[in-house]
């Protein structure tokens, strides 16, 4: 017997029909040739053998069965041999060149970790449904204010107008803004409190975990006083306790009975709240002042089957039209508008999102076509090891799945590690986006995410490797085998490819850095541009007066005196002053009334940001007066009323400079209240972080208008080490009272530009990512030019070239890539600077600095990368290239 | 002769089977051959279903096929042994011996049972 030859993937087996005969025929054979040498005919021998074989046809057939199904089992073993195979020589290739597979994966990791964390954070804000049933239909219907733009609330009477006129809406339900109170559960602690009407959860399609929940009537005062609790606050405060629905509980000292526990991902359409109390509107509907004149309602409306929103939206336009006639003394100027809940409830985040996610696309180009270069040049590289694998019988299928085997590989490890630098990315932006981002988002990598992220990852592994791999499957072995390694360079097709991936990156890589330095100037801008106070050294605290012990504004006044006259005391306290909001958090506006100025009738009504004050506020926060006097002790309740302004309200309604002594009326206007006389002017404050330039603002008197809570003090040294001994001048007074927000008054500064800053940290990332990617392909571009070339520049150094010209020819040959990559960056830059128009404050969309600064970088960086490779090639010694 | 009719054990023909291959390689004829020459044709009735039982043995991996050059120069396809399949003779000769010999001795034995025995 011979020996037979081992596995062989060229070999082809035959059928199994004919191998089971050629097996049987051998069998007969040799059985008739026995009984021939035995003597018989050859015919008689034949006929014997056949009997003594049995079922010819029958055996056959079985046989043939059993060797097909050997033969499948045997591929399916081969599979997995084979893939154990490439994967153990993928592994060991991989690390055979550590340097191309660190950055494959880095380079992977980078691009996916980014796209997966910024997809992360635009699917939990504008992807996710909102917990509401069918949110798609629901609308939350606001005063769109014609002169200022902006979102403002409803007055009573407006809602009340729009529920008799309106037909779009099956249910409407309307709810006031979120606003701190005090849960006694043996420790005082202040907790979010919401009033809405009952139908306002009818309308959102949303029903309580536990208890029954909100009925129409609990709205009236006249039956019990309920409360439903939030899913969070029910655990935290109550312990998840199911007995809680029916338990009494005091909020702000007034009993109320729980009724029900909200579901755990409920979001109110505004912020949340902790507690939810019932709100009918036939109490605000009996004050004939505020009725019209306070605007301060939200109002969300579920549409009837088959309105569209724009039916709905036309429809309240009309009315908004029709109240802005009947009304016009409170609501000209105003309007109506009906948005989408979710796109209320995303707000002005969605365009920077956008962007980051258009931003966190571009940079998985770059990936992409870092790693396309990367391939082509460990292909290329490895063109000999094919061929003579190839050549000694490797079946092409076989290499060119060795390839695919490798890339896919690479990319899943890189994917793994992108989704680990996702998971720590999402965790940094929840820090950081916290404030900026619509309260109902939670920032988790969702299996999505995840899925979407392994799919990109495979697909940019079989794309990059497919190439190659098709390539390495029509390359002549013979050819490359005999080519050697002599004289041959890279072919103009595969050195222009590469030309345009890196032109392809330089040019995304420039717009990124330009959106970035944009940005980057707009909040450096926001954050430069004096705010006209000095928020430094300042303590602030919240201090709640519960209702109905303190109803009586003497009695607040009085609190107030005593708080601050303790904290004066204080060593290191220079000023304590109180206020309606901390300075740059005012969001309540008044309309204003000018007596000898009145607004003609099509003029509509200016809303101004109002704050109330104490005497000391100016003083303490070093706002500088310019004009008059501001409060003082003499302004009491029974004191004719004053007013302070800011030097912008001055400008804009008095330009000659006669705003002392300027009597007026704020909104709602009501005809018997005396009028209020401007006594001061102030240095303007900045208010809104996007408006560089304040604006005008009006202040009137804790003493004359009671509403305080808000303590500012002014301290010599670090303001939280005075908080301590200023906590104990407030237990003394009062122990039941919490004090809470206890924090500098320039961190709470910090944290108003927080939201703006999260935009552009991210952008500073993409651009340095992208920056770093297109220098490692500026630098892969260069080198591997450089290595093709290097035995042509040995022959031009011995045949008397300078090093110059050689450094020269290759800074000619890929200078020529990255003018294209600036040319087209050009157009790119345009793109960014368009799209960020929008969202630029105190910066020209085409800031000659930030994308000269963004050209700059990356011309230095690219320069960076280019150097060595060009170095190289110039040192080139022509000896040992030669030999 | 190895058919199921024949009465015979399908464990029986594998046994046979691997007996013959641990002398060597070799094809289903000459494996048929010496299994009669080697039972004194005691088992010589229908041979040809000796290879269904060859395929099933190669596909629980105890032989092995390959293509090789019979000593008359013809090609055939000879069966090899496996490691597996040189266990498995092991495993199955001790339990034919220790199978046979309990029958054996249950058949030769002269000692009447209890019930059988007149007292």
């Amino acid at each position: 017997m011979s020996d037979t030859p081992g596995r062989d993937y060229n070999f082809v087996p035959a059928k199994p029909e004919a191998e089971v005969d050629d097996e049987l025929r051998f069998h007969l054979e040799r059985r008739i040739q026995q009984y021939i040498d035995g003597g018989m005919t050859p015919d008689d021998a034949r006929r014997a053998a056949l009997q003594r074989f049995g079922d010819m046809k029958g055996i056959r057939d079985q046989c043939a069965q059993l060797l097909v199904e050997e033969r499948r089992a045997e591929a399916r073993r081969n599979w997995l041999d084979d893939l154990r195979q490439d994967l153990r020589f993928a592994v060991r290739s991989a690390v055979h060149a550590p340097l191309f597979s660190l950055l494959v994966i880095g380079t992977l990791a980078l691009g996916i970790g980014a796209n997966a964390a910024v997809f992360g954070v635009v699917k939990s804000v504008l992807l996710n449904a909102l917990p509401y049933r069918d949110a798609g239909k629901l609308i939350r219907i606001n005063a769109p204010f014609h002169n200022g733009g902006g979102r403002g609330g409803l007055s009573a009477g407006t809602i009340s107008d729009i529920r008799e006129r309106q037909k779009s809406f099956v249910s409407t339900g309307a709810f006031e803004q979120p606003d701190d109170a005090v849960y006694d559960g043996g420790q005082p602690q202040v907790i979010k409190l919401m009033w809405a009407e009952p139908a306002l959860f009818r309308t959102l399609g949303v029903s309580p975990i536990l208890g029954g929940g909100f009925r129409d009537e609990d709205a009236n005062h006249d039956t019990a006083a309920v409360a439903m609790v939030s899913y969070g606050a029910w655990q935290r405060l109550f312990a998840g306790d199911s007995k809680v629905i029916g338990r009494v509980i005091r909020l702000n000292g007034i009993p109320r009975i729980v009724v029900g526990v909200l579901p755990r991902d409920f979001v109110a359409p505004m912020d949340t709240a902790d507690f939810y109390f019932p709100m009918a509107m036939a109490p605000f509907m009996r004050n004939p002042i505020t009725v019209r004149g306070s605007h301060h309602f939200g109002m969300v409306g579920r549409l009837r089957p088959g309105v569209s929103t724009a039916a709905a939206q036309r429809e309240l336009t009309d009315i908004g039209a029709e109240l802005e006639q009947l009304y016009a003394k409170d609501n000209l100027g105003i309007g109506l508008a009906g948005v989408p809940l979710r796109d209320d409830m995303v707000g002005d985040i969605r365009t920077p999102l956008l962007i980051l996610l258009a931003s966190a696309a571009l940079v998985l180009l770059i990936t992409c076509a870092n790693l396309a270069g990367a391939l082509l040049s460990r292909t290329i590289s490895r063109r000999k090891e094919f061929a003579v694998r190839i050549a000694l019988g490797a079946g092409r299928g076989r290499v060119v799945r060795q390839l695919l085997t490798e890339s896919v590989l690479l990319a899943v490890i890189g994917g793994g590690a992108g989704l680990l630098l996702a998971a720590v990315g999402l965790r940094l932006a929840r820090g950081l986006a916290l404030g900026s981002l619509p309260h109902y988002a939670d920032l988790t990598l969702d299996p999505g995410v995840v899925a979407v992220t392994f799919a990109i990852a495979l697909a940019t592994g079989i794309a990059f490797g497919a190439g190659p791999a098709f390539a390495v499957g029509r390359s002549d072995p013979q050819g490359t085998l005999r080519e050697q390694t002599r004289g041959s360079s890279e072919s103009r097709r595969t050195r222009r490819a590469r030309g345009m991936l890196v032109a392809g990156q330089l040019a995304l890589c420039v717009s990124l850095l330009a959106a970035a330095g944009l940005l980057g100037r707009s909040l450096w801008a926001m954050m430069t541009a004096p705010v006209g106070f000095n928020p430094a050294n300042v303590l602030t605290f919240t201090v709640q007066l519960p209702n109905p012990q303190w109803s009586r504004p003497e009695m607040q006044l009085q609190y107030y005196d005593q708080v601050t006259d303790g904290i004066r005391t204080l060593p290191g306290v220079a000023n304590v002053a109180i206020a309606s909001e901390l300075p740059m958090m005012v969001h309540n506006s008044n309309g204003l009334f000018i007596r000898s100025a009145p607004w003609a009738a099509s003029e509509p009504v200016p809303f101004i940001l109002t704050s109330i004050v104490s005497d000391d506020f100016f003083r303490t926060l070093a706002v500088p007066l310019l004009q008059g006097r501001t409060f003082s002790t003499t302004d009491v309740m029974d004191a004719p009323p004053v007013m302070v302004i800011n030097e912008a309200m001055a400008k804009r309604y008095w330009p000659n400079g006669h705003a002392v002594g300027a009597q007026v009326h704020i909104g709602p206007p009501n005809p018997k209240a005396p009028w209020i006389t401007v006594v001061g002017v102030v240095g303007s404050m900045r208010n809104d972080p996007t408006a560089l330039r304040p604006e005008p603002m009006m202040f009137l008197s804790t003493r004359q208008e009671v509403y305080g809570s808000n303590f500012m003090v002014r301290t010599s040294g670090d303001p939280l080490a005075l908080a301590a001994s200023v906590r104990r001048v407030v237990g003394a007074i009062d122990p039941t009272l919490p004090m809470f927000n206890v924090s500098a008054l320039q961190s709470v500064i910090d944290q108003r530009f927080a939201t703006r800053r999260l935009p552009v940290v991210l952008m500073t990332a993409f651009g340095a990512l992208a920056l770093v990617l297109a220098s490692v392909g500026v630098y892969a571009m260069f080198a591997n030019m450089a290595a093709a070339r290097e035995r042509e520049f040995g022959v031009r150094v011995a045949l008397g070239g300078t090093r110059a010209s050689i450094a020269a020819l290759v800074l000619r040959q890929g200078g020529v890539w990255m003018v294209v990559g600036l040319a087209l960056g050009a157009v790119g830059v345009a793109a960014a600077a368009r799209l960020l128009r929008t969202q630029l404050y105190g910066v020209p969309p085409f800031d000659p600095l930030a994308i000269g600064a963004a050209v700059l970088v990356l011309l230095v960086c690219a320069g960076v990368a280019l150097l060595v490779p060009v170095r190289r090639a110039s040192r080139v010694d022509p000896i040992t290239v030669l030999r | 002769m190895f058919d199921k009719e024949s009465g015979l054990l399908q464990g029986t023909v594998e046994l046979l089977v691997l007996k013959t291959l641990t002398w060597g390689p070799m094809h289903g004829y000459g494996i048929a051959s010496w299994i009669e020459s080697a039972t004194d044709d005691v088992l010589s009735v229908e041979e040809g279903s000796l290879y269904p039982a060859l395929y099933r043995m190669a596909r629980k991996g105890w032989i092995k096929p390959e293509w090789g050059v019979s000593d008359n120069n013809r090609r055939a396809k000879f069966y090899r042994l496996t490691a597996e399949g040189r266990r498995q003779y092991r495993e199955q000769s001790s339990g034919w011996r220790r199978f046979t010999a309990a029958v054996d001795q249950a058949i030769s034995t002269r000692t009447a049972p209890a019930w059988a025995r007149q007292s």
